[in-house]
């Protein structure tokens, strides 16, 4: 990975049409580092990820992903850059997981490495050679699979929203390691989460208020 | 009060008289035209009129509509969904004024003459765009979705009011929109005519005006909840 | 350029695969076309329109039993990636104009397989038998694209927007009305077998297929990134 990718975002605020979700919010993420965005239920932490992947526009404040090297991503390009883990982003239930993965390999411009989607899927606990389709998993399988497809590319920017959630203990573990080797390895990790355990991970906070 | 100030108090009432006075030359100034039924003729004065703000209210509405998609700015989706809201207003009223027209020269109120289905047709695309703006609780998505089917019926429009009629035959009569491209018009009717176009151009000018400023307001309200 | 057929090649086989396992959008389609056949045949046979009228009627029938059967399923692909909650990581993955390439051909795909089943079908019940098969084909053809890639266009924009199924046809039917009045100009001349009539009427449909094609690869991005 070359340089990595800061995120930065100022005075973000969201309006639906009744409600207003959250305003004034500011942060910056930098490479190598754990941001943790923490807020009790209701408060907008999803809606805040997929802001600050630019799936959803804010109504008022701006973002900005800035390369290590210096010079700005535009917002088209950013997710090149980005991988994320969220409870509201599924895979594709009548595949399985390998068809999975070489599809969004795919798409994404990588082509398909088999040899290396059977090593993640193994890392991440899944057996490379089942055919079920993914609608079939357990939760806690399914979102193994879903770390996989968001560190495929090794993207610089990972936004992971609840990613312990469905996991038991032993995949709480192997996600701790996972995050520690992405934040070692310079990627800007993004944490959405209000376990106290993935707390300890951050290396900055942003609470957002109820 | 500055002489500004005191034009901007007066022009109503101005367009109010200059108006009154359309009205007035439409009935018993103008002559009525000789190949039509009886004072069938007059409507001309209004339907087209109508039927002119309502086509470029829906031509403002697009380039609005392309502005916001280039440059993100609410300002632009305010003025497009105000003018397409105008634009529905007068092509309702285009469509009860030709009907009336109908029903004396031809003898029903409708018949699906090309001329009336494209108007329903029309109608049918502006309504679907509110329609669109209702589904939509998101206001970034909602102003991006509505510029976007805004231009796509804007495109549509063209087949439907040049090139359909010219398959089908039509009643309708072709003294503005025809393949010579002249305006078949006695010179009294066609200062009258002239007269009622400007009037009602300012008039529905004005009225964007207003619902541009209503919905800023509006919106302004809403925005005040974030601050 | 082959980098973007294989990405958009990659969305439209995903979109297969997942149709081929649940068959959502196809039985949708396929039963609406079969069922509306039944009952236009039913109701009207092959004979009971006078003989001057038939090339007119069976064409514009014909066309608004495909029209309205495509209002049954050509959304599926991008509301179901809405519903099960995979647009947002397709979003994030694919650059826009390969989805939409991979879900145009999706949707050409099943306006194919649609028209092999219902079109011989209703050759069969109402006795339909154009003079010129290769207009009626050619018609077919660019009525099919056309009708496909303004679809497709809709279809994006209603996903995001609540009420989808209604929205649908209501978006969809007034941008489709022009394009519906030149195929079936277009059929009919190649009902009676009239040359210039079909290219009359291609060429109008063609200019539209045309049009629209560029609008989407034009305001496609925006719409799948709102």
């Amino acid at each position: 990975m070359v340089g990595g990718v800061r995120v930065e975002f100022e005075e973000l605020a969201k309006r639906f049409d009744l409600r207003v979700v959250f305003r004034g919010v500011s942060g910056r993420a930098e490479p190598g580092s754990v941001l943790v965005i923490t807020g009790p239920n209701g408060s907008g932490k999803s809606t805040l990820m997929t802001i600050l992947c630019g799936l959803v526009r804010p109504t008022r404040g701006t973002i900005r992903y800035l390369r290590a090297g210096g010079g700005e991503v535009p917002r088209h390009a950013w997710r090149e850059h980005l991988g994320i883990v969220a409870p509201a982003m599924g895979l594709y239930g009548e595949l399985d997981a390998m068809e999975n993965l070489r599809f969004f390999s795919t798409v994404r411009g990588l082509g398909f490495d088999e040899e290396r989607c059977r090593a993640l899927l193994r890392e991440v606990g899944l057996d490379p050679d089942r055919t079920t389709p993914v609608a079939g998993f357990s939760t806690g399988m399914h979102q193994r699979l879903k770390i996989a497809q968001a560190v495929l590319h090794e993207p610089e920017v990972l936004f992971l929203d609840e990613p312990g959630s469905n996991l038991d203990p032993a995949g709480q573990d192997w996600l701790e390691g996972l995050v520690e080797r992405q934040r070692e390895g310079g990627t800007t990790v993004i944490l959405a989460t209000n376990d106290r355990r993935e707390m300890e991970w951050g290396t900055e906070h942003v609470a957002l208020p109820g | 009060m500055s002489r500004e100030g005191g034009f901007r108090a007066v022009w109503p009432w101005l367009l109010f008289a200059w108006l009154a006075l359309v009205i007035w030359a439409a009935f018993l100034w103008a002559p009525a035209a000789a190949n039509f039924k009886g004072q069938s003729s007059r409507i001309v004065f209004f339907h087209v009129p109508m039927a002119w703000v309502a086509t470029v209210a829906f031509l403002g509405s697009c380039i609005a509509s392309i502005r916001y998609l280039r440059r993100r700015n609410m300002e632009d989706d305010i003025r497009a969904e105000a003018a397409n809201s105008l634009g529905l207003t007068f092509a309702v009223l285009a469509t009860v004024t030709g009907s009336i027209f109908a029903k004396i020269m031809w003898g029903s109120y409708w018949n699906w003459d090309p001329r009336e289905t494209s108007i329903t047709f029309l109608l049918l695309i502006y309504a679907a765009y509110f329609a669109l703006r209702a589904a939509i609780p998101d206001p970034e998505r909602r102003a991006t979705m509505a510029a976007v089917y805004s231009v796509l019926a804007f495109v549509t429009v063209p087949f439907l009011v040049f090139v359909v009629p010219r398959i089908y035959w039509s009643l309708h009569p072709d003294t503005f929109i025809n393949t010579q491209g002249k305006i078949k018009m006695d010179s009294r009717m066609f200062q009258v005519f002239m007269a009622s176009l400007a009037g009602f151009s300012v008039f529905a000018g004005w009225l964007y005006s207003i619902e541009v400023r209503l919905e800023r307001i509006r919106r302004r309200r809403q925005q005040e909840e974030l601050l | 350029m082959w980098r973007f057929l294989a990405e958009a090649g990659a969305v439209f086989v995903k979109d297969l695969r997942t149709e081929f396992r649940t068959r959502v959008a196809l039985n949708a389609l396929g039963l609406f076309a079969v069922t509306t056949l039944a009952a236009v045949s039913y109701t009207i046979g092959p004979y009971r329109i006078a003989e001057a009228d038939r090339p007119f009627l069976l064409s514009a029938l014909l066309w608004i039993v495909i029209f309205f059967a495509s209002m049954a399923g050509l959304d599926r692909s991008f509301v179901k990636e809405e519903d099960t909650q995979t647009a947002p990581l397709l979003r994030l993955s694919a650059s826009p104009l390969v989805v939409w390439a991979g879900k145009l051909a999706f949707n050409l795909a099943l306006l194919a397989v649609l028209m092999a089943i219902l079109v011989p079908l209703y050759g069969m019940l109402m006795g339909f038998r154009p003079v010129s098969l290769w207009g009626f084909a050619g018609i077919l053809a660019a009525g099919g694209y056309t009708l496909a890639v303004t679809t497709t266009m809709v279809a994006a924009i209603i996903a995001r927007a609540m009420t989808r199924g209604a929205l649908f046809s209501v978006l969809s039917l007034p941008l489709l009305l022009p394009l519906l009045i030149f195929v079936i100009q277009g059929t009919r001349a190649a009902a009676e077998g009239s040359p210039e009539g079909v290219m009359e009427a291609l060429r109008a449909v063609i200019s539209l297929g045309g049009i629209m094609t560029i609008l989407s690869v034009v305001l496609f991005p925006a719409v799948w990134h709102e």
